[in-house]
């Protein structure tokens, strides 16, 4: 073998096994389901509500910031937290809309929880049965709360419950 | 040391017949004169491995890439890969695989809980998904470059060796093979040639020098071999690739439609019934005894029946499909419903999820009142009719009752059924009465209750649990394999033999070498030799065994 065909065959194959071992391992490695986080682009979706609206995100962020939270009323700080975003969300939200996304529970159980709170909720609730948004976003602990701009772009995430000021900080960022 | 490193970068010009060489070659590659002294001193056996030529890891290294290769060359360093492959293949057998772990739990905890320290260990290491762990992967890759880079640095030389064999070898290559003999005429050596020409051994001949030689394929076996080890590997790792491999679960309640994973929303199943079928034990043949000696009931068959569907919308994410209904089938086991590159196993059932529960109302007297009712634990109802004049209000529910709220509310710790708690109201028309029921407690919330409400039964859900199976590596792997066979047989099965004869001058030289089976080699020359009334070959190593 001549010394410039030796050359290329050795350096070829050496860069060749390395560069497939490195996209194997960044396959392999990389979280498999995909988690959406700040700076990702928010899945679109379209929801039935409890009121039996559809709801669609996509037409929400055309000109609003979106908060959407994901909760369960098997979820504690969940509860504890709605009643701190109504009050928030009743200040006035010309420029946003909360979205609390209920993950696979039935009507009922939903009717219930609320019609034990003090005040009704006044934002929009949406039902994903099969837990399908729920999947799609990679939601891990609840409540999980994320902040959409008006380009569709999450700029804000938080897996546990939010304060009030967070909540304020969120759509801050939201219709930034 | 001078001269060594001299002998190690320079060409090497034979002393006897003038031929160039390349650095590092023990034989000359056109006589077959010993350049290097001690080239067979160490190795008593089969001098003839590589033909004497130069092995190109053994000369010099160079740049990063040359030392990389040169490193992976060794034959050293491939048997460590494969013997570290080895045993971490087998420590991945001690513990079960995460694949075998119940679905959903936190496999850190499980294996710390179930096995202790060594268990986490064992995670932490990776060793409970052996096959992708970073470092098995990383090893593979490993594995792979010392095949390619033993077999190119091996191979090329061997093949430029054996491309390029003369017919004339010096005397010394003669009397150096195990198999030799010489003869005080020259007059047969044309019979001899002849006659081995016949065994279909292909001449090369330089004047009266010549060389005889079959089965050179043979030599080709480990490569074509180690080719099907790395299509092999390739395959393997292509399982990596998004969409190649595919192994999921399905699970669906009876009745219920799910989307297919990894079909982006394009494909939906409805489980339509699941079948669970037992064998008869007083059937009355031979296999009753042992049938009703198995306490659980014995199964024959597992079945599901779907629908199948494809969504004609690629609507977003949560919103309703349009499915158009393409196919019906019955999954059972061993006969997976097939679609694309897809097959849809049945893996096994679930019925440990409440669907429903019965309840029937009593008066003080313990009288049933009217019609039981069933409450359907996914989606309960606000009211149900016990009678004309008594109907009982679901006031608060949780499928998996916690505690009492502060305000009267019921709390649940999940939303899987799995202990519900109920608050009824039992409305006669005149008076309500309240009460809290939970699986094996009821407790009167109103004073003084009229009535009393009894569990009855329950009813569980029963869900199909299938896999959805793809594998578009396995041709690959296939294919691989079989080369693999191929190159081991090649190797095993072919002799290379050769067989050179010197018929220059007064007497005749016959030398003989093969990569395996002298015994054959042997016999087959003894019989040319025999047909022209010749003494049979000398055989070196027998010579030395009846010597030592």
């Amino acid at each position: 073998m001549k010394k410039s065909t030796r050359k290329i065959v050795r350096t070829g194959t050496i860069i060749t096994i390395v560069a497939l071992l490195g996209i194997t391992l960044y396959l392999n490695l990389r979280d498999g389901s995909q988690t959406i986080n700040v700076g990702d682009e928010a899945v679109d979706f379209k929801l039935e509500t409890l009121d039996g609206e559809q709801l669609q995100l996509s037409e929400i962020t055309g000109d609003k910031g979106v908060i959407l939270n994901f909760w369960g009323t098997w979820c504690k700080p969940c509860r504890e937290e709605m009643p701190d975003m109504n009050q928030v969300y009743n200040e006035g939200h010309e420029d946003y809309e909360i979205v609390a996304v209920n993950v696979s529970e039935n009507k009922q159980q939903i009717s219930q929880f609320i019609s034990g709170l003090s005040e009704d909720l006044d934002y929009p609730i949406a039902l994903d049965p099969n837990r399908s948004v729920t999947k799609a976003y990679n939601i891990g602990p609840l409540p999980t709360t994320i902040a959409v701009n008006k380009d569709g772009v999450v700029v804000e995430k938080q897996e546990y419950q939010l304060t009030k000021e967070d909540l304020h900080k969120f759509i801050e960022s939201s219709i930034e | 040391m001078q001269d060594k490193k001299n002998s190690e970068n320079k060409e090497i010009i034979c002393s006897h017949c003038g031929h160039v060489n390349p650095p590092g070659t023990q034989l000359c590659q056109s006589c077959g004169k010993m350049i290097n002294e001690n080239y067979d001193k160490k190795k008593i056996k089969d001098l003839m491995r590589y033909d004497g030529s130069a092995v190109r890891s053994k000369v010099k290294s160079k740049s990063i890439f040359d030392k990389i290769w040169n490193f992976f060359t060794s034959i050293k360093v491939g048997v460590a890969i494969i013997a570290i492959i080895a045993i971490a293949a087998a420590i991945g057998t001690i513990l079960p695989q995460e694949y075998f772990i119940p679905l959903g739990a936190d496999p850190l905890e499980h294996y710390t809980e179930r096995y202790g320290t060594f268990g986490m260990l064992y995670y932490k290491l990776g060793f409970t998904e052996l096959y992708s762990s970073w470092w098995f992967v990383l090893l593979n890759g490993m594995l792979a470059l010392s095949i390619i880079a033993a077999s190119v640095d091996r191979g090329v030389p061997l093949y430029k060796s054996l491309k390029n064999q003369r017919a004339k070898k010096h005397d010394s290559f003669f009397r150096r093979q195990r198999l030799n003999n010489t003869y005080s005429s020259t007059e047969q050596t044309e019979s001899v040639v002849k006659g081995l020409q016949d065994k279909k051994y292909k001449l090369k001949q330089d004047g009266n020098h010549y060389l005889l030689e079959k089965g050179r394929l043979s030599r080709w076996g480990p490569y074509i071999n180690h080719t099907g080890l790395i299509i092999l590997l390739v395959g393997s790792m292509l399982r990596f690739f998004p969409g190649v491999y595919i192994d999921e679960v399905i699970y669906a309640q009876e009745g219920e439609t799910v989307s297919v994973p990894t079909t982006d929303g394009k494909y939906y199943v409805k489980n339509e019934a699941f079948t669970l079928d037992t064998y008869d034990e007083d059937s009355g043949t031979v296999f009753d005894e042992s049938l009703q000696q198995n306490k659980e009931m014995t199964i024959s068959n597992f079945q599901t029946d779907i629908s199948f569907y494809e969504n004609k919308s690629a609507d977003v994410i949560g919103s309703k499909p349009d499915l158009e209904k393409i196919d019906d089938y019955s999954i059972r086991v061993n006969h997976p419903y097939v679609f694309e590159d897809y097959q849809l196993y049945q893996s096994s059932y679930d019925n440990s999820q409440l669907k429903s529960m019965t309840f029937r109302l009593e008066d003080k007297d313990g009288n049933t009142i009217g019609e039981n009712f069933e409450v359907n634990l996914d989606e309960p109802a606000d009211t149900y009719e016990i009678s004309e004049d008594i109907n009982i209000n679901m006031r608060a529910y949780a499928p998996d009752f916690l505690e009492i709220d502060e305000n009267g509310t019921l709390l649940s710790e999940t939303p899987v059924p799995s202990n519900p708690a109920f608050v009824f109201e039992v409305d006669n028309g005149e008076k309500k009465e309240l009460s809290l029921l939970q699986i094996m407690n009821s407790t009167d919330i109103s004073e003084g209750n009229e009535y009393k409400i009894k569990f009855v039964e329950a009813e569980e859900h029963v869900a199909t649990v299938l896999t959805l199976k793809k594998d578009l590596s396995m041709p690959i792997i296939a294919t691989g394999f079989v080369i693999f066979l191929i190159g081991l047989f090649i190797g095993s099965y072919i002799n290379h033999r050769r067989i050179w004869i010197n018929g220059d001058g007064d007497s005749m030289s016959i030398a003989a070498h093969t990569n395996k089976n002298y015994y054959g080699l042997k016999k087959e020359i003894n019989s040319v030799l025999e047909a022209n009334n010749l003494d049979h070959m000398n055989d070196k190593e027998e010579q030395d065994k009846s010597k030592g």
